[in-house]
């Protein structure tokens, strides 16, 4: 029986490599072909994403056209909200969901160890710039990328640090700062990895004698406009939704030491665990996603993409190519490994006074 | 007294059954899960461990947190307590001018999420350009800002801004209902306005005071949104935002980290309950007989129009201007400008709320889950309230103490129980269903209801009901003709007491919705998060349109005898 569905999955993974590779040439009119195969897919597929409830309106049109006899159902909810859920999901066997694209890769080698993984050989790797599981229980799908912002009403630019560095050192700036929480944030945590291996632990302290506020984006975000805040740390994709829906002024500062790239995972829950054991839709889905035609979706939600060969950039953003030339990277490895001991680590410096 | 004979007699009992029926139901919606989790904290490795508790509890961030729930829940209740029983007694007993008025002014704050109120008030207040703070520098020459809003006072202030209706709600309600024949005694023979007030109404509102202090307490201490919001900034943390740090870190590690702190809090909730029980002792007044009429309005004299001042000044720095901060943030597009910039005033978040098609449906149903978890809360509240006062029975407090637990469990807590144990692994499979999310409403929010009908049902006589029974009334009839209809005002509020919580109820639904069962408050959670502050502003402006319009009609309706 599982031999049977697994020949089945193999099969239809050849008919869609076969099926990108002959649209390969053609990217305008390769969707046809696409849906052509994919319409040999069915049943129901959950994801479980930490994605704008916005682009996914729009996500769920273009699955409904790329996948016609596939019902895909997205669950949307903050990455804390949605590893919490998992992790009480887990404690009772099994999770809700086929498919999860939160978090970033730290927390999909937690998932990898706990054995709730699917492997999947993804046709295309050779066009992916970020890191993924050379076995394949996890890719890349999106970047959120970490950067300053300022508000030009309020402040010039020349007033407000320019780097990741200056950001924790310019004194002028106490008490005027705000960032996410690594506690429950996995891209803030990531960052401070990223800085902690680039600056060493004098950074962290730099940013706990600045008294730098820890909340949410959205918090952080509202301080900025009313002035409150003159700089903060914050992923580029909610400075350039706010521009783009709300005309605001909010400018985004590409840190001259480097952003910090955070590519967030997809992941195939095992059929053992997932909520519809509908492993060969879920490749499906999951190929799609990787796609260029699936990229652009990516692109449109304001986040970066994980591809070069997609040539769209998010709404007043800058081109993949342009961010990849000054960024601050971070160890994957080492976010997952001494967790425990970095956010303990950042407590004592910043979050206690 | 009427159950010494029955038990005497060993005879089966319809209300029994009921009894039974409810507690079997605790027991396996809440003491069990909530007794899982404790458990999975001291086994997590297979074996019983003081481990994840002494790793919690021996690091020095987590006692600071500790430190800073007691004192600020502590300072809540009092002045909680201290502005609700003059707002109550003023409002329900006296001749006030607008009285009405006030006392739907004073209920506000109960019927919209308190991080949006939290929003309000650091907008308002915060040390940099908090509005109210650059005005008061202003006008009073002042060097620096007034005040900093990211302080234990600050904390303390918007708690208690939010949850002194907890303690206005009980007290008024018991107020009103009081015997007068007492007061007029005391009157009568010689003593002044002020004194009967503090010799007789006082004293003999002495359980309700108790129980609404209980309640400010409980509710203060297992509140996420403000000191998350307030807080943080600060680095004030509480151990509810210590709790969902831990719970966020998405392992089972911190699954077992957050469930150790939580003890402390159920724990904290007991120790209350004790105490409050052990204050009030066996001293519960009667106030209410068969003969009561409607307690005399005590007349204000030349205090009347200064009186009316004050609680309008009170009124409108309590409630006007954190809503009109509400009202205002939904009708601006640059929260930077003044919203009488030119081109800064919008209508666009209104209709966002108004014509998209998930808040609509989200909000059928927060209104089908709240109303539900409100009627089958109060069925529990009312036949738990009638085993507590009318009852004998061995162990009675059980449920009251239950309930009591379970509002003082951080909702996530209880969200992350229920998933646990209730997604078929125990025979039990209701996880994404709209009864996980009741149920889980229920045992948050039964406190308020619980409280408002135990408080009335103490109030009332005996008499009635022995009367009754004397006539041959059995028990469902007596319940139904003599106790039903005279605790039917506090059984009215109670509903609505559950009812409004969890109609915008965020942090538990957050975890327990699905698909078919998105409700109001994780869409204005998500508004919240997602960087569009107006449109969450707009939908909290919108809840509480509607339920003052809601509260009104019922007022009219009923002829003022039920609202809150």
């Amino acid at each position: 029986m599982k031999l049977t569905k697994k020949l089945c999955g193999l099969f239809t993974v050849g008919a869609l490599v076969l099926g990108l590779g002959a649209c390969g040439g053609d990217a305008s009119g390769g969707g046809k072909d696409i849906s052509v195969v994919n319409s040999d897919v069915s049943g129901k597929v959950v994801i479980y994403t930490s994605m704008y409830e916005d682009i996914i309106e729009n996500m769920e049109k273009q699955l409904e056209k790329a996948f016609p006899n596939v019902d895909v159902e997205f669950f949307q909810g903050g990455s804390g909200t949605i590893q919490s859920k998992i992790a009480a999901e887990m404690d009772a066997g099994k999770l809700g969901c086929d498919i999860l694209m939160v978090a970033e890769p730290s927390y999909s080698l937690e998932l990898k160890e706990a054995g709730i993984l699917h492997k999947y050989d993804f046709s295309d790797k050779s066009k992916l710039v970020f890191d993924y599981d050379p076995e394949g229980y996890w890719y890349p799908v999106r970047v959120c990328n970490m950067v300053l912002a300022y508000n030009p009403d309020k402040y010039d630019k020349s007033e407000v640090p320019q780097s990741m560095k200056a950001f924790a050192e310019d004194r002028t700036m106490k008490g005027k700062l705000s960032m996410s929480n690594p506690l429950t944030s996995g891209t803030a945590y990531s960052s401070v990895v990223g800085l902690l291996d680039k600056y060493g632990e004098d950074y962290i302290k730099a940013l706990g004698e600045q008294e730098v506020a820890i909340e949410s984006g959205s918090v952080a975000l509202t301080k900025l406009e009313t002035g409150e805040c003159s700089e903060i740390m914050v992923l580029e994709e909610s400075v350039l939704k706010k521009r783009e829906e709300e005309n605001s002024t909010l400018e985004v500062i590409y840190p001259e030491d480097g952003s910090i790239p955070v590519p967030s995972p997809i992941m195939i829950v095992d059929d053992e665990y997932s909520a519809n054991a509908n492993i060969e839709a879920a490749e499906a889905v999951e190929e799609y996603f990787l796609s260029k035609e699936g990229q652009k979706m990516i692109v449109d939600g304001w986040m970066y993409a994980v591809r070069t060969d997609v040539e769209e950039k998010p709404y007043d953003g800058i081109a993949l190519t342009e961010l990849l030339k000054n960024t601050i990277p971070v160890d994957w490895e080492k976010c997952y490994r001494q967790r425990e001991e970095i956010r303990t680590m950042f407590e004592e410096y910043v979050t206690v006074q | 007294m009427l159950t010494k004979q029955k038990s005497e007699k060993f005879t089966p009992d319809v209300k029994w059954l009921f009894i039974l029926g409810i507690v079997a139901f605790l027991l396996v919606f809440q003491v069990f899960p909530l007794l899982y989790l404790v458990f999975r904290a001291f086994f997590g490795e297979g074996h019983f461990s003081f481990d994840s508790f002494k790793r919690i509890y021996s690091y020095p961030l987590n006692w600071q947190c500790l430190k800073n729930t007691l004192i600020t829940s502590t300072f809540t209740m009092i002045f909680g307590v201290c502005i609700a029983i003059p707002l109550a007694w003023l409002v329900g007993r006296t001749n006030l001018h607008g009285r009405r008025f006030f006392r739907t002014i004073f209920v506000t704050t109960y019927m919209v999420p308190p991080y949006v109120g939290a929003m309000a008030w650091l907008r308002l207040l915060n040390p940099t350009v908090g509005t109210l703070n650059v005005f008061l520098k202003n006008l009073l020459g002042l060097k620096s800002m007034p005040f900093n809003i990211y302080s234990v006072g600050g904390l303390i202030w918007v708690l208690t801004t939010f949850y002194y209706p907890y303690a206005f709600i009980t007290i008024s309600r018991a107020m009103e209902n009081m015997d007068p024949s007492l007061e007029e005694s005391s009157r009568i023979s010689g003593a002044s306005p002020l004194k009967t007030l503090f010799n007789v109404t006082l004293k003999l509102m002495l359980p309700s005071i108790v129980a609404a202090a209980l309640l400010v307490f409980v509710a203060a201490a297992s509140c996420y949104g403000i000191p998350s919001i307030i807080g943080a900034p600060g680095k004030i943390y509480t151990v509810t935002t210590r709790i969902v740090d831990y719970v966020y870190v998405g392992s089972k590690e911190g699954l077992s980290d957050a469930t150790s702190l939580a003890v402390f809090l159920m724990a904290l909730a007991f120790l209350i309950l004790y105490i409050s029980e052990f204050a009030v002792g066996k001293r519960d007044y009667i106030t209410v007989s068969g003969k009561s009429v409607r307690p005399a309005t005590v007349d204000l004299g030349k205090w009347r129009i200064p009186l009316t001042i004050l609680v309008s000044i009170f009124a409108f720095i309590i409630v006007g201007l954190p809503f009109a901060t509400v009202f205002a943030t939904s009708f601006t597009v640059n929260m930077g400008k003044s919203i009488f910039a030119k081109g800064n005033f919008t209508l666009k978040y209104w209709g966002i709320i108004t014509s998209r098609r998930t808040i609509i449906k989200s909000s059928l149903n927060s209104v089908a889950a709240a109303a539900l978890a409100a009627t089958f809360g109060i069925i529990v509240c009312i036949i738990m309230a009638y085993l507590l006062k009318r009852t004998r029975a061995r162990g009675r407090q059980i449920p009251d103490f239950l309930i009591t637990v379970g509002s003082g469990t951080p909702s996530v807590v209880i969200a992350l129980a229920l998933i646990m144990t209730m997604s078929g692994r125990f025979g039990i499979s209701i996880y994404n269903t709209m009864a996980i999310m009741i149920i889980a409403y229920m045992i948050k929010y039964m406190l308020m209801g619980m409280r408002t009908v135990v408080s009335g049902l103490s109030q009332l006589s005996l008499d009635l009901e022995e009367a009754a029974q004397i006539c041959g009334a059995g028990w469902l009839r007596r319940l139904k003709d003599v106790l039903l209809p005279l605790v039917l005002p506090s059984v009215v509020a109670g509903w609505f007491l559950i009812f409004m919580p969890c109609f915008y109820e965020l942090t538990m639904s957050n975890l327990l919705y699905s698909d078919k069962t998105k409700t109001l408050g994780v869409e204005l959670y998500l508004y919240q998060t997602y960087h569009s502050q107006q449109t969450a502003a707009a939908l909290a402006g919108g809840i509480l349109i509607v339920v003052t319009i809601l509260n009104l009609a019922l007022y009219k309706l009923t002829k003022g005898k039920f609202s809150i």
